[in-house]
């Protein structure tokens, strides 16, 4: 009895030691915090984890050069949701557990984000969310933190884009999963407001072997231009069948026919000239220029043994968003003297929004100085200026770009103004 | 009418991937549920084929050759050391699992989650019966006749085939009749990963575009195409794959392409209710696992 009395009480000692030094006590080094990549990395959105590698791993470089934030260094760290709430829910529960020292994710995205936003929220993780899903318009969850615009906003843009191409009848071909059929209500709302008529709407099933019966119902409802969100095999198959039955007409992507590998897959299947001629994709407004950017760009480009083929996330909007979220949860924790995420997420919107008398900051080292030396800062990022409203939702402007000779080629934009007026 | 000569077309690679499938299993009865990522693995050896300067007739050979020579090392290397050691039905198709996942994981290893599009001419339209199709649908159906055809002539008209139907029925009986049954399921192996590889590549030609899980998103099509036809019938399995690729076609262009996999599911659902063997079976629930 005297023996096993012992072992408990060693066993409970070398757990509070053990507790002590996880909670950076003594003389050990300040824990890394961690920042969750909480998005796919395999399945059909794999491509969304590179994009968001392509922001994190620069932010992350610039602080760590930068003397950290309070005394920590930040690093980031991959959580697979393979774009599938039944894997997400456990890998958001298994991050929450076991990394100790997280103060935030980058994600989730719509394929999991009505799954996993509760769970993040109730844990109390800041979450930088790449989901468009408008069910999040008016979120009252305070760790949710939105800088892309919602799905319900696309609509409106490329509505607005092809009615100032002067296309009047378009058809509609959006993939059957939620992220893609929650930009259709408003784009059907919005053309239809501008005068246009959507001839053809039907969700589209994914990774098809064969669209061709799709497509001669398409025809035959005579579009002048296809809107379309499909992943990058379906829009492979689709256009290359298009292409080679009927011939090509325009189209008009949203932001994920602007991913690398949208434009890969389907370039490789209608060929380059095609695609050049044919193709446009509206994505949120983040013009690669301007000293934060340039910033983001320089860290990016150099962070070539983290990020495989870097250059290529130069100029992605929502790899920009992501390298903004990293910097505004530092500056946040800095300005409220605390890497706790309780602590820190009611100073997210304090180091973004504008106000007389706020330093204008555009990278972290000097927001960092500036809150240093008791000044406010309003931080404007690689993306843009960040204005949260009351709902934690901060939307732009769109651009439209073009892809040639290899390259994302901007041709022009739509206003947030002229969002704003034509979805009141 | 169009509707159904784009299901032809559908249909042709449905056949030649769920005839190899139902082949393998029905003298071997072990389901490979690695078999769509083999088809992916062809087609990767028909890229190179294609990226090296070769023609795509070429790449075709490549990708089966690849295939039969792949599900031969596969059976011998890794399945039949399970089933020597008493591994059974369940506990194989967790093994074809595993097999799946190494597979479909090592090639995205290999390729970095990218896409990729075979080198060949662009296709030129022709025009059959008031329908549309490309060169390359028409080739895809022609393949697909000839290695039907092929199948047929090799089942019916061959000792080799006479063996492997009768290791199908029972391997023990074939076995003390002198059939060399080792052999015979090697040769299955072979032909069945030929026929899988060549639908690989025949997929890819028609998506034009492919990625490392391709294959495995289109198991689903072959494995209920081998059910509705009586799992373990290469016959059935060429009936299912024309039954199956029609309605789903004929829902796409009737209903919504969003009802395209619905309807072909609840046609096999149907099927299955009043035939629960398949259209064309001799039942093989009660044999136990062969390699």
């Amino acid at each position: 009895m005297r023996i096993a009395v012992t072992a408990v009480g060693a066993a409970l000692a070398l757990v509070a030691v053990g507790a002590c030094g996880g909670s950076g006590g003594g003389a050990s080094a300040p824990a890394t915090l961690v920042v969750g990549e909480f998005n796919p990395f395999t399945g059909p959105d794999a491509a969304f984890g590179p994009e968001m590698v392509g922001g994190c791993i620069p932010a992350v470089k610039l602080i760590n050069a930068s003397g950290g934030v309070l005394g920590h260094h930040l690093s980031c760290v991959q959580e697979d949701t393979r774009g599938d709430p039944a894997d997400a829910v456990p890998a958001a529960q298994k991050m929450m557990a076991t990394e100790s020292s997280l103060v935030g994710v980058l994600g989730p995205s719509s394929d999991e984000a009505l799954a996993t936003v509760p769970l993040l929220n109730q844990g109390k993780v800041p979450m930088f969310v790449d989901t468009g899903q408008a069910a999040f318009d008016h979120t009252t969850d305070a760790y949710f933190w939105r800088i892309t615009p919602a799905d319900d906003v696309k609509g409106y843009a490329l509505a607005l884009w092809a009615h100032k191409a002067g296309y009047t009848r378009a058809a509609a071909v959006f993939g059957n999963d939620a992220g893609a059929q929650s930009d259709v209500p408003t784009l059907v709302t919005a053309f239809t407001r501008l005068g246009g008529t959507i001839v053809y709407n039907k969700p589209f099933a994914l990774d098809q072997s064969s669209y061709r019966s799709e497509i001669e119902n398409l025809l035959a409802a005579h579009p002048q231009v296809i809107f379309t969100e499909v992943d990058p095999q379906t829009g492979a198959t689709l256009l290359s069948e298009l292409q080679q039955l009927h011939g090509l007409i325009p189209v008009v992507g949203t932001e994920v026919t602007l991913q690398a590998p949208w434009l890969k897959a389907v370039s490789g299947a209608i060929g380059a000239a095609a695609m050049a001629r044919y193709f446009e994709g509206m994505q949120p407004y983040a013009p690669p220029a301007g000293p934060a950017w340039q910033a983001y760009n320089r860290s990016l480009v150099a962070s070539g043994s983290q990020v495989p083929k870097p250059g290529q996330w130069s100029s992605d909007p929502y790899s920009m968003t992501y390298y903004d979220g990293v910097n505004v949860m530092a500056l946040a924790m800095i300005a409220a003297k605390s890497t706790s995420p309780a602590g820190f997420n009611k100073d997210i919107m304090k180091v973004t929004e504008p106000g007389p008398g706020k330093t204008v900051v555009t990278t972290f080292a000097t927001g960092k100085a500036a809150l240093r030396a008791g000044k406010q800062i309003q931080y404007v990022g690689a993306g843009g200026p960040i204005v949260f409203n009351r709902w934690h939702n901060s939307t732009g402007a769109f651009e439209a770009a073009r892809y040639e000779h290899g390259n994302i080629v901007l041709v022009g934009s739509v206003s947030a103004a002229q969002i704003a007026a034509l979805s009141r | 009418m169009p509707a159904i000569g784009f299901g032809i077309v559908t249909a042709s690679i449905l056949a030649v991937a769920g005839v190899g499938f139902t082949l393998q299993f029905g003298v071997t009865n072990i389901l490979n549920l690695a078999y769509g990522d083999i088809m992916t693995a062809a087609a990767f050896v028909a890229y190179l084929t294609t990226a090296a300067g070769a023609s795509v007739w070429l790449a075709l050979l490549a990708g089966a050759a690849f295939g039969a020579v792949f599900s031969v090392l596969l059976n011998r290397g890794i399945y039949t050391p399970f089933v020597r050691h008493g591994t059974r039905l369940f506990g194989m198709i967790i093994v074809t699992i595993a097999v799946s996942l190494i597979v479909q994981n090592g090639l995205l290893a290999t390729s970095g989650a990218s896409f990729f599009s075979l080198q060949m001419p662009r296709p030129s339209s022709v025009h059959v019966a008031g329908m549309v199709f490309t060169t390359v649908q028409v080739a895809i159906v022609g393949i697909a006749v000839a290695a039907m055809l092929l199948v047929h002539l090799l089942l019916r008209y061959t000792k080799l085939g006479k063996a492997m139907r009768a290791t199908a029925t029972d391997p023990e009986l074939a076995r003390s009749c002198g059939i060399a049954t080792d052999r015979v399921i090697d040769l299955a192996w072979a032909i069945s990963g030929a026929l899988c590889g060549l639908a690989g590549v025949i997929l890819v030609m028609n998506l034009t575009t492919f990625t490392d899980s391709t294959g495995a998103q289109f198991l689903i099509p072959i494995v209920a195409v081998a059910v509705l036809g009586g799992i373990g019938q290469p016959y059935g399995a060429m009936l299912g794959a024309l039954v199956i690729g029609i309605a789903s076609e004929l829902a796409a262009a009737i209903f919504s392409p969003e009802y395209k996999d619905v309807v072909a599911f609840v046609i096999l659902v149907i099927v299955l209710l009043a035939r629960p063997q398949g259209i064309l079976s001799e039942i093989a629930t009660r044999k136990e696992v062969a390699a």
